[in-house]
């Protein structure tokens, strides 16, 4: 395995990190500010865990199903899963993005003892940062979307130093797949981790990250006003301040679109216990996947209890959904073969690619 | 060597003093009433010694904010009918010229010494500056002690010659002088009742060139009285065939190397006061020369002027043989570094045409074998625990995560050593005090051109009163923008632990009324952060997103230089915890004693971890903040 | 006594190598004697190679640099840095007093330069010459209650090495005028104990 040099060379250096912050604070060589992560100095350690948690370097979609799942896919376009429903919050938190249903399932576990706390993305739009909440109004305070990468991962390192278990985790596909990097352990011996540091992944939908060029951007159109709530349905990107709302093309933050994203080819965090999304089509709902049995537990206990509200999926949206998902995987497929190392893109066997053709081929018909 | 000895009421005593001492102790023989300086070796030590003798005798003494103004004040004293002594390095003299080109020709009423301290071989310095072809260019007299006791006794009489003359009078001394020791004979103390005045009567003006005329004939009566002089002084045979010519410590080196030589009949002229030059008492000795050897350090100085002196007054042939001729020279060549014995011995043994071998050791061979090819060089470092060392790191992080190829410029002070690898190799200018930030503003300027790097530069607390106030003006009026980082450890470090404006005590001790950095910001209207740089997280967020600002703006980085921090205190117990170290594996990779760099932090091969050399620790703790394993344990000491 | 004595005291930056001499050349000049010494610091106080030049004489007085290969006695605060001056100013006759407790230059810390094996040192400097005596500096002057003492425990060996012409009251006597308790009682103690480990 690799060690940093790899690392700078194949990813930082060509603008393929997605600011996970899974390899922030694995030492002290590797350091973030805002929305940047680099390596401030070279370690010069041949193999290094940085080169083997990050998600953009040597990772097998078959094997980490194996690994996660304890099967390969059938559904080449959303991964594993056992269900999918239309979900929302019977309280939701105030901010909360659509349904609220992250913020509300996060504070359940928390409040059952599920998990200790939970690594979150607090602040706001214009300046999001990594939080590890340990109460439920913590957890509160960092309900609603941002849509810049933020390394929070980082806290996750820093609560492992301090010797934490059944910790919580919501994040981008990129974070679900370097925690499960960091779980199968093909680390060096000292920097294994406890088998018992993550105690549930609640995984992001994500088509793209945004680089913080967007702040300038949102500054310089809302003129200084404080921004209340942001989202990117289909409609174009928009915002919502004190005074009004504002909305534009998508080609126009087109270009703050991290280089990373345009090779990422999962936009449903299909290795996490749950994944949760918009409905892009009803704004008071989420998408809810349950993929793991841990996840389906959590589900069922905040149905008993009364937290979320559920329902099923419509069956005409599923298709819609697929689509979206394999068309980014295809646009991703073309990219990669030009782009040199394949751009941080996963490694995909023969049999999944050949399925995925299929699939693909049977919803565009 | 002591502050006793410099103020021993004994005439005829003897005792040990540093060159710095004895040139103090002359100074109060003399009566000075005034003295002056900025700080800078090797000379650093002599208004050290005279400020804290102020109370015992009718003295002021003070630590000037830089070399021009100490030279304006002492020039005033000297107006005002004192006698005044101001004191720097050769690199002051560069500041200070302007002023002393003008009062060369002014002249002075009481009389005034001005200490050159040059730095042969540059030991404490970027350069190796020969202050005297400045003082030939402005006119000044300058003599130049060979020994302790001469700093004494020439510092003594510059003030009388000055008086006489009507003209400043230069000691100029070089380092292993400044900084030799040795028993020196005290003289009588002169303790004059200061009065000065200064009347509607006076005029002390710099004007036209008649004054340029009075200011030759000040210097021929100076070359009249040097042919005089005691301090010009020769030993050898009568009329001399060979003959050395010597000035400063070279005289001393002079003598030991034809002592080695064993060689005789060689002439050696002392020259004390090296210009003008006693133009006859060296045609006296040049007339029947055949052959004769300069030297001096560090240029061909008294070579050249003597060299031009025989071409007109002496119709015969001479060999000369010194720098311009290649003989006299150190390993690096001719006219550059320093002299010592061995150097002039060889010199003198090539010269001569005899043979001089080192006495040495046998085992040589087998010693550096059993060594390895190359002993390990000793790299000048921050001390342990020097806030310079995590302001240095963060910096170098900040840029690394700024990613934009930012470049750093430098200063003079402690943290010049930030260019090489204690300062992680940072620095990427050096040049002057102040210069950083002019340089930076000049960076800044050309943006307009599609220079778009981050521009930082670095500066000390005492450089920034010192000299860079105007370059953050001029930066401020053009909009130049560059982030300035002022490196604020409270103090004069490098030199010593001198106060500057921004203390609140002066030179003698007295309250002083402290010139806030923050108030002088505030004037310039320029922005400012301060933080502590031992919170090595935090300065690295600052310096980040102070980069990502505009204009010129200032990051005060302030924590008290370490050695001034823990004098006199129990310092903090440090110690790795074996457990918790994992030393070179992934995770850490040594960070403390390979990266860091704090030479408190070193390396158990043997055990694979780290420790820390207690002997060498100052207790600053910094390393611990930046262990990932936590494994590097601070106890503080309980009061 | 040689005439002049030459004596060098090196080290490494911040050891105390000018305190050692200065306390060395006064007690020379308290005791009568001619005395030179040669310093260099000023940047090299940053953690560089120091050495102090000290020159005892009776006739008359000499420059504060002491020729190649004509030291007749040297005190090595650190091993390394001894070598250094051994290979330099050493002859056959010369009487080395070593510490032997290293200060590792940044180089060697970064791992990018070896040091030398201290047995090797050792060896080394006793290929040089003869006359070595070995002291455990450092431990001595933390068991007298300070690490930084160690330029006193120096300074003692040095006054027990029987190759000065003055005694030991001299030495003591400047410190007692050089330092203020509870530095005065530590160094006294320091130097006791050097003094006392070369007389053994």
């Amino acid at each position: 395995m690799p060690g940093q040099e790899l690392l700078v060379k194949e990813i930082m250096d060509r603008g393929l990190c997605s600011s996970c912050g899974m390899c922030v604070g694995l030492c002290p060589y590797i350091k973030t500010a805002g929305d940047r992560v680099r390596a401030i100095y070279p370690c010069g350690i041949e193999e290094g865990a940085c080169y083997g948690v990050c998600p953009k370097t040597s990772l097998d979609i078959s094997e980490m199903d194996m690994f996660v799942h304890g099967r390969e896919r059938e559904d080449h376009a959303l991964g594993i899963y056992s269900g999918i429903y239309y979900a929302r919050a019977t309280a939701r938190a105030d901010g909360a993005q659509y349904g609220g249903i992250t913020t509300a399932l996060i504070g359940l576990a928390l409040r059952e003892g599920l998990i200790s706390s939970a690594i979150l993305t607090g602040g706001d739009i214009m300046n999001p940062r990594p939080v590890l909440a340990a109460t439920p109004g913590e957890v509160n305070s960092c309900a609603g979307s941002k849509y810049t990468g933020v390394p929070t991962l980082l806290e996750l390192n820093r609560a492992a130093g301090r010797g934490l278990t059944g910790i919580g985790l919501v994040g981008r596909p990129c974070q679900v797949a370097a925690v499960r990097k960091l779980q199968r352990g093909k680390l060096p011996p000292e920097r294994t981790y406890s088998d018992r540091l993550v105690g549930l992944m609640l995984g992001l939908f994500c088509f793209w990250s945004l680089s913080s060029e967007l702040y300038g951007f949102l500054a310089r159109e809302t003129k200084g006003e404080e921004i209340i709530k942001m989202d990117i349905p289909l409609e174009g990107p928009g915002v919502l301040t004190k005074t009004g709302s504002r909305r534009w093309r998508v080609d126009e933050i087109r270009p703050f679109i991290n280089k990373s994203c345009n090779y990422c080819f999962d936009s449903t965090s299909e290795w996490a216990d749950l994944s949760v999304g918009s409905t892009e089509q009803d704004p008071g709902w989420n998408t809810l996947l349950v993929r793991s049995g841990q996840g389906r537990d959590l589900v069922e206990l905040a149905a008993d209890r009364g937290v979320l509200e559920i329902k099923d999926y419509p069956a005409g949206r599923l298709p819609v959904l697929r689509k979206a998902a394999l068309n980014k995987k295809m646009r991703v497929l073309a990219l990669a073969e030009k782009e040199p190392g394949n751009g941080g893109c996963p490694a995909i066997p023969d049999k999944y690619l050949r399925e995925m053709n299929v699939q693909w081929g049977g919803i565009n018909r | 060597m002591s502050i006793a000895g410099v103020c021993l009421e004994k005439p005829g005593t003897k005792v040990a003093l540093t060159g710095n001492e004895a040139i103090a102790r002359g100074a109060l023989e003399a009566g000075v009433a005034y003295a002056a300086s900025y700080p800078g070796s090797p000379t650093a030590e002599v208004l050290g010694t005279l400020s804290r003798l102020a109370g015992n005798f009718k003295l002021y003494a003070e630590w000037s904010v830089n070399e021009k103004v100490a030279m304006e004040g002492a020039a005033a004293a000297s107006f005002a009918g004192l006698r005044s002594l101001v004191v720097m390095k050769a690199d002051g003299l560069n500041v200070a010229l302007d002023f002393a080109g003008a009062l060369a020709i002014s002249g002075c009423r009481g009389g005034m010494v001005i200490v050159l301290g040059d730095d042969p071989n540059a030991h404490s310095s970027v350069r190796e500056e020969d202050s005297r072809n400045l003082c030939k260019a402005i006119h000044l007299p300058v003599l130049e002690p060979s020994s302790v006791q001469e700093a004494l006794e020439m510092t003594r009489e510059a003030f009388s010659l000055s008086e006489d003359l009507k003209l400043p009078v230069v000691v100029r001394c070089v380092t292993r002088v400044c900084h030799a020791s040795g028993d020196v004979e005290l003289g009588e103390l002169n303790r004059p009742l200061p009065v000065p005045d200064f009347t509607r009567d006076n005029r002390v003006i710099t004007f036209g060139i008649q004054l340029h005329a009075l200011q030759e004939q000040k210097l021929a009566r100076a070359a009249e009285w040097a042919c005089h002089s005691g301090f010009n002084s020769y030993t050898g045979p009568e009329n001399p065939e060979r003959l050395v010519i010597a000035c400063g410590p070279c005289y001393m080196h002079a003598l030991e190397a034809l002592d080695m030589l064993a060689a005789t009949g060689v002439g050696v002229l002392k020259l004390g006061v090296t210009w003008p030059l006693p133009h006859q008492l060296l045609l006296k000795y040049l007339r029947n020369a055949s052959e004769v050897v300069f030297a001096e350090e560090v240029e061909p100085f008294v070579e050249d002027n003597v060299t031009s002196l025989a071409a007109m007054q002496i119709p015969r042939g001479i060999k000369f043989y010194g720098k311009r001729s290649g003989h006299v020279a150190g390993p690096a060549g001719p006219g550059i570094g320093e002299l010592d014995p061995d150097i002039l011995a060889s010199s003198l043994a090539g010269i001569f045409g005899v043979k001089y071998e080192t006495p040495g050791v046998s085992g040589r061979a087998e010693a550096l074998e059993l060594l390895g090819e190359k002993m390990p060089d000793r790299e000048l470092a921050f001390c342990a625990g020097c806030p310079h060392r995590a302001s240095f790191w963060a910096v170098r992080a900040a840029l690394e995560l700024d990613g934009r190829g930012g470049i750093v410029l430098g200063d003079i002070g402690c943290y010049t050593l930030g260019m090489a690898r204690t300062g992680y190799n940072l620095l990427q200018t050096v040049h002057c005090m102040g210069a950083g930030i002019g340089l930076a503003g000049g960076m800044a300027n050309l943006s307009r051109f599609g220079f778009d790097r981050p521009i930082v530069t670095l500066v000390g607390d005492s450089t920034f009163y010192h000299a860079a106030i105007p370059a953050l003006i001029n930066a401020r009026y053009h909009n130049s923008s560059f982030l300035c980082v002022v490196l604020d450890n409270e103090t004069t470090a490098m030199t010593g632990h001198q106060p500057h404006p921004g203390r609140s005590v002066t030179a003698m001790g007295e309250p002083a009324r402290t010139v806030r950095m923050e108030e002088l910001l505030q004037g310039v209207g320029l922005p400012y952060v301060v933080q502590d740089p031992y919170d090595v997280e935090a300065t690295i967020d600052v310096v980040c997103n102070m980069l990502g600002q505009e204009g010129p703006r200032v990051l005060i980085l302030r924590r008290t230089c370490v050695l001034a921090a823990v004098r006199g205190k129990q310092k903090a117990r440090v110690y790795v915890d074996q457990e918790k170290c994992i030393g070179d594996s992934c995770g850490c990779g040594r960070f403390c004693s390979r990266v860091f760099a704090c030479p408190a932090n070193v390396w158990d091969a043997a055990g694979g971890k780290a420790r820390i050399d207690e002997a060498v620790c100052n207790g600053c703790g910094v390393c611990a903040s930046l262990c990932p394993q936590g494994a590097i344990v601070v106890e503080r000491a309980v009061l | 006594m040689k005439e002049p004595l030459n004596i060098i005291i090196t080290g490494v930056g911040g050891q105390g190598n000018v305190l050692a001499s200065q306390v060395l050349s006064s007690a020379a000049a308290q005791a009568g004697y001619r005395v030179a010494v040669g310093e260099t610091f000023g940047v090299s106080q940053r953690g560089g190679s120091v050495m102090s030049h000290v020159r005892i004489s009776l006739t008359r007085p000499y420059g504060p640099l002491i020729p190649k290969g004509r030291a007749h006695i040297v005190a090595g605060f650190e091993p390394l840095e001894t070598l250094r001056v051994l290979l330099e100013y050493a002859n056959p006759e010369t009487v080395v007093i070593m510490n032997n407790r290293p200060n590792y230059p940044l180089g060697c810390l970064s791992g990018e330069q070896k040091y030398p094996d201290p047995r090797d040192i050792e060896k080394a400097a006793g290929k040089l010459t003869p006359r070595l005596h070995l002291l455990s500096a450092t431990e001595l002057a933390k068991e007298a209650g300070s690490p930084l003492a160690a330029n006193m425990v120096m300074t003692g060996a040095l006054a027990g090495s029987r190759l000065l012409p003055f005694g030991r009251e001299h030495f003591t006597g400047v410190i007692e005028t050089l330092f203020q308790d509870p530095v005065r009682e530590l160094n006294l103690r320091a130097f006791e104990l050097g003094l006392y480990q070369m007389n053994k």
